[in-house]
């Protein structure tokens, strides 16, 4: 109920529209330097997962399928295609953590931003582009710290070089082909 | 002698519970990880798998991933897992799996990690278990 509710509040853009409503947000990356979202994507195309990093299962698959799709573009034949991954729980995953989450990985980082920030921003953020959040089970740590897992969009979304959405996938189960074919029709 | 048999047997009846290809996902100091495998029950009774437990984990339980709605995914705490007889139960990643919260180390790929099952009437089983990394998400489970 909540999660629908909360659904019903959120916007969400269609195939064709801007994603984020033309706003820029000042967020965080993974080397504590500030960035100004989408600004720095503009005139390229963005490939956009939503993330938090106390997650055990599908966010490491959607960071997987994003890993997967960069892969099918080296760097320096798609200098124009840009990686993202933005937290949705910036409390926990700071900098540093968002910045240990890609290294365990050994994710490639040349063209693939993480991204945290201010809740208050974030949340706004998250709003533009229709994810949705809501705190769903915890668990208590002996030392009594309470670590929620979030009840939240499962999403990849593929934006071109004007800001506008191209398709938003299942980030999980990404069919990593059909992604790959949309993003080669508009290079 | 016979009395020996008969203890055997029941132990027999009751081990018929094996875990096969155990992996757990790489992850690093103060976050999460997951620990996938299958049970096999080739015994004549079901068995319940309650607990878990990792010493590399502040906190271990059994939980499923489950699909909300159109597009939303989340996760819950499962209390018990039955495997009926003759039967196998996949732990695998968009499903069951056992959740290590809080690592008190990094779990890197290459690592072997010990974990231990708990079930009603195998009782504790202990698994050695392969780190992997995103590759392994790939792997088909049958």
């Amino acid at each position: 109920m909540l999660t629908l509710v909360a659904a019903l509040f959120y916007s969400c853009s269609e195939k064709g529209e801007k994603v984020y409503s033309g706003k820029s947000f000042v967020l965080t990356d993974m080397n504590k330097k500030s960035i100004t979202y989408p600004d720095i994507t503009k005139g390229k195309i963005t490939v956009v997962g939503y993330i938090f990093t106390n997650c055990p299962d599908i966010c490491p698959l959607t960071t997987n399928n994003m890993r997967l799709l960069k892969e099918k573009f080296p760097r320096r034949d798609y200098p124009e295609i840009e990686f993202v991954s933005i937290s949705f729980d910036p409390k926990v995953d700071t900098p540093e953590v968002l910045k240990k989450f890609a290294e365990v990985r050994d994710l490639d980082l040349n063209g693939w931003t993480f991204l945290t920030g201010e809740p208050a921003i974030i949340s706004d953020l998250m709003h533009e582009a229709g994810i949705i959040s809501i705190p769903g089970d915890s668990t208590v740590t002996p030392a009594g710290e309470k670590i929620i897992f979030y009840i939240h969009t499962d999403r990849i979304s593929v934006i071109d070089r004007d800001g506008i959405l191209v398709e938003n996938f299942p980030g999980s189960s990404l069919d990593i082909d059909k992604a790959y074919r949309e993003i080669i029709r508009i290079y | 002698m016979n009395l020996l048999f008969i203890i055997l047997s029941m132990f027999l009846q009751h081990s018929g519970i094996t875990i096969e290809n155990p992996w757990i996902r790489n992850s690093s100091t103060g976050t999460n990880t997951a620990f996938f495998f299958t049970v096999n029950n080739t015994g004549k009774e079901a068995d319940t798998l309650y607990a878990a437990y990792g010493d590399f984990a502040e906190v271990t339980e059994v939980h499923e991933t489950y699909k909300k709605g159109e597009d939303m995914m989340g996760m819950r705490e499962v209390p018990i897992v039955v495997i009926p007889p003759g039967s196998k139960v996949v732990f695998k990643p968009r499903d069951l799996h056992v959740m290590l919260i809080k690592l008190t180390s990094d779990v890197e790929k290459g690592m072997e990690k010990e974990v231990i099952l708990k079930f009603r009437k195998a009782g504790e089983i202990k698994i050695k278990a392969p780190v992997k990394g995103m590759e392994a998400m790939m792997m088909k489970h049958k």
